[in-house]
């Protein structure tokens, strides 16, 4: 059997070679894009700690401390950082290839363990803020784009510059400014108020744990907390979805195929909705994603103002204590959602439009 | 081409609706937790901290949980420097030699798993505390513990110092339960630093007889306590304390409106200013700002000349820098802070006199001196460094010298400071332990601080040496204060470091709260201390 079929393999190769979907040869490939991608991450971060002014033992003991050589050298021995720097890196890569990111310098935990704890306070955030940004920056350009030129459409477009010009820090400051001090409508800073405990963690979230155990008073609480930081968030989200949404709607309506609908006499609704919006939104997906990606590796201001201990904050944190496990396992969460994130664009893009799913 | 009104209207009352939800969410929000009543008490402080282990903490929000938590032989009340005061030990004897110190251990203190406390525990933590060699040890290095019986203590150091009492009131001496700790793998063994692995539970557990037991900590968000039901001493006011990490800013609107039960930790300087008269506001005098010229003609020919050193103190306008750090600063005198007996009276306040400057460069045959400041660029106790730093470039310009200024990250800073080859530096210092005789320890000629300045024995003034080892050597603290004055003189004539002005952390407390002190002893506020009026 064996014989037989190699001889046919000789004779017909092509047609015999068993045939792979083209989606899982996709995704093949793209996890092996991955793996080297976070290779390249491990070499890069770790050559950029080690070449930046400053050391990890003057970043953690205290000044004092410093000056006694017998405090360094423990501090040096017990963080692995007597030993050359490749051996430091073969020694992280090893344990890498385990699942052990190493131990927090700043926490003295696993660095895992910090993840998983600081990234769904992240995502709380995060995905409000995007589902928000989606509906409204969608709404908003293609609004602009319908009335372009007219002065709705202007308003929009010095709207969305605003927004793309304002820094995140004084947005936030001037939110707090005005609904909790101003106007005493919202809680100042953190996950919840002082009085209620932290709901047992199912998933991280406050307000989906909280509600898991049926504290909802807590609850409550941790959504009140969560507005002003999502309204701000969603707000340097929405300016950019705005100006994409709002140029892509306005490539697709000089088509001939959306002259040709209004032509045949179909409802507005149906011409916007069906043609319009689900041509338009392809390169509005690939922000979204990048928007999205940002949002939950680049929320530092905002949570630093806001006191919310995400993955921003644990970032600042590691970077500040040159916390190298910490930055590194960061970093490469922050390569796995731009991957990740970038992946799901790539597979939405042949659901929406299949020109792309053929090709 | 246009859209029809209708889904112009639709998407009108879509963007309404949205807008309607997130005010409605905004407003329904409630006022802050902060005000809520009831016997929370809530700290509002900007977090720095690693560790709740004793034997490892040494950065402001431990030391102030920590404090709160672990007993120590002795402690300072309030702002009172004066003298140490009985907490653990109800007394104790300090030999002629102050070598060896005594202590007599109150027997009714147990842990808050309701152990009793003895001697051993006292031994095992400070031997435990030495061994690690974590940051806090340094100051322990020289001592030793050992128990004569299960409620005397016998602390010998191996060099005389009078100031072991005073070392012994630092939350980094507070007493764990050594059972406790060495079941979950302390010890306090001389290869303590490579195979103590207790760090971990005392980061989430309290082994403490403090009048607070630890409830949960997270050093990105909050740190919760609770009243220890166990605790020997009075009673807290607050059953329940949450130190919550916020931004400064934050605190400052935060605290403007507040109304019940909290404080915060940061505001000082100008942050001080436009916050409502009610609240009230505890401070004293504990850290100087202070430039450093190397005296090392390697690194630089121009700072480690005695007269360009003394022309640039005669440059400064230093009524002009302690006014921008704020309403609580002040210039300096000396390089100890007033909050500790020992600094200089006011009235020895140094001030600018721009001839003299001038004439001591034309002296020295110093034409338009150019030297780089280096600073770390951060906001420390309210201030921008920046600023100060700009301020003193400006001074100096008018004496005719150059700064080139040089911020820093701070990392970067410690960095560069530690390599010793920095010509001249500008930051604020505060003292290692609450006793002013230990800046002797750092600022005297080749000690920590004068060794990253190239301050060596050799290039130092004889008299401002043999002044500093009067300090050491002077047991009774009346004489020992007036030597300190006496070496703080002579560093203003003789040494490379030129003190500008002293400023404060500052407790700004609701106006219900009583005890709420500003402590400069190194743990910010007595949290246990804190009531109600």
């Amino acid at each position: 059997m064996t014989a037989t079929t190699t001889a046919a393999a000789g004779t017909r190769p092509a047609a015999r070679r068993p045939r792979v979907p083209n989606l899982v040869r996709f995704l093949g490939k793209r996890v092996a894009i991955t793996i080297g991608l976070l290779w390249g991450v491990t070499v890069v971060t770790f050559a950029l700690v080690h070449v930046v002014p400053g050391d990890a033992a003057t970043a953690n003991l205290s000044e004092q401390a410093l000056n006694d050589p017998a405090v360094v050298a423990a501090y040096r021995a017990k963080w692995g950082l007597d030993q050359p720097i490749w051996q430091q890196y073969l020694h992280y890569l090893g344990n890498l290839l385990h699942g052990d990111l190493g131990t927090s310098q700043q926490t003295g935990r696993p660095v895992l363990t910090d993840l998983v704890q600081y990234v769904p306070a992240t995502l709380e955030l995060a995905v409000p803020s995007m589902i928000l940004a989606l509906v409204v920056g969608t709404a908003v350009g293609m609004l602009a784009a319908v009335r372009h030129g007219r002065a709705s459409d202007q308003v929009v477009r010095v709207g969305s510059l605003l927004g793309l010009s304002t820094p995140p820090f004084w947005l936030s400051l001037v939110v707090l400014y005005l609904f909790f001090y101003l106007l005493g409508v919202s809680p100042s800073g953190g996950r919840l108020s002082p009085q209620f405990a932290p709901p047992p963690s199912v998933t991280g979230m406050y307000t989906v744990d909280a509600a898991l155990a049926g504290q909802w008073a807590a609850a409550w609480d941790a959504v009140q907390h969560l507005v002003l930081p999502v309204l701000v968030l969603t707000c340097l989200t929405v300016a950019t979805l705005i100006r994409f949404v709002r140029s892509a709607m306005l490539e697709v309506l000089q088509q001939d195929y959306i002259r040709a609908a209004y032509a045949k006499g179909l409802p507005t609704r149906t011409v916007l909705g069906r043609h319009l919006l689900r041509a338009g939104l392809v390169p509005v997906i690939t922000v979204s994603g990048l928007a999205f990606a940002s949002l939950l590796s680049g929320t530092v201001l905002v949570e630093n103002i806001f006191g919310w201990p995400g993955l921003g904050q644990y970032a600042f944190r590691s970077a500040t204590g040159l916390d190298l496990p910490s930055i590194l396992g960061v970093s490469l969460f922050v390569a796995l959602v731009y991957t990740g994130v970038n992946l799901l664009v790539d597979l939405l893009y042949g659901l929406i439009d299949p020109r792309i799913r053929l090709s | 081409m246009s859209a029809t009104p209708r889904l112009m209207r639709r998407a009108g009352i879509a963007l309404t609706a949205l807008a309607l939800a997130s005010t409605a969410a905004a407003c329904s929000a409630g006022g802050d937790a902060g005000s809520a009543g009831g016997s929370t008490l809530t700290i509002d402080t900007s977090f720095v901290i690693k560790s709740l282990d004793p034997g490892h903490v040494y950065e402001a929000t431990g030391n102030t949980a920590v404090h709160a938590m672990y007993d120590t032989l002795l402690t300072f009340h309030g702002a009172d420097m004066s003298k140490p005061q009985p907490d653990l030990a109800t007394s104790y004897q300090a030999s002629a030699d102050a070598k060896t110190f005594t202590f007599h251990l109150r027997k009714d203190a147990t842990f808050g798993n309701g152990d009793k406390l003895t001697a051993d525990d006292v031994v095992f933590s400070l031997n435990r505390l030495r061994n690690l060699k974590a940051s806090p040890s340094v100051t322990v290095a020289n001592l030793t513990a050992s128990k004569t019986d299960a409620y005397t203590v016998v602390v010998h150091a191996a060099k005389a110092d009078p100031n072991v009492p005073v070392i012994l009131t630092q939350p980094y001496t507070g007493i764990v339960n050594s059972k406790l700790v060495k079941a979950k793998g302390g010890t306090d063994g001389a290869d303590a630093a490579k195979t103590d692995s207790a760090q971990k539970y005392l980061d989430a557990t309290s082994a403490g007889s403090g009048p607070y037991l630890l409830d949960s900590f997270d050093a990105s968000s909050q740190l919760v306590l609770k009243a220890n039901p166990k605790y020997w001493g009075a009673k807290p006011k607050f059953s329940r304390v949450v130190l919550r990490n916020m931004d400064v800013q934050n605190q400052k609107l935060t605290m403007s409106r507040a109304k019940g039960p909290e404080l915060a930790l940061d505001l000082s300087g100008k942050m001080l200013e436009g916050l409502p008269s009610s609240l009230r506001q505890s401070s004293a005098d504990d850290t100087f700002y202070f430039l450093t010229l190397n005296a090392d003609p390697k690194i630089s020919k121009t700072t480690s000349n005695p007269a360009f050193v003394q022309a640039v103190r005669a440059a400064i306008d230093y009524r002009g820098v302690a006014r921008l750090f704020g309403g609580n600063a002040s210039p300096a005198a000396g390089v100890v802070p007033p909050a500790f007996p020992g600094a200089l009276p006011a009235s020895e306040a140094q001030h600018q006199d721009l001839a003299k400057a001038r004439k001591l460069l034309a002296d020295a045959g110093l034409h338009a001196p150019s030297v780089k400041l280096m600073y770390p660029s951060i906001t420390y106790r309210g201030v921008d460094l920046g600023t100060i730093a700009t301020k003193v470039q400006g001074d100096a310009k008018k004496a005719g010298i150059r700064l080139t200024l040089d911020p820093q990250p701070l990392t970067s800073f410690l960095n560069a400071q530690q390599s010793g080859k920095v010509a001249m530096r500008f930051s604020p210092q505060s003292l290692n332990y609450p006793v002013a005789a230990s800046l002797v320890n750092n600022l005297a000629p080749g000690q920590g601080t004068a060794a990253t300045t190239g301050w060596t024995v050799a290039r130092a003034d004889q008299d401002v040496v043999a002044a500093g080892k009067k300090v050491q050597a002077t047991l009774d603290p009346a004489a020992q204060q007036r030597a300190l004055q006496d070496w703080q003189r002579l560093l203003n004539q003789h040494s490379p470091y030129i003190p500008m002005a002293y400023n404060s952390g500052v407790v700004v407390a609701a106006p219900t709260l009583s005890g709420a002190v500003y402590a400069p002893a190194g743990w910010q506020v007595d949290i246990a201390a804190v009531g109600t009026k």
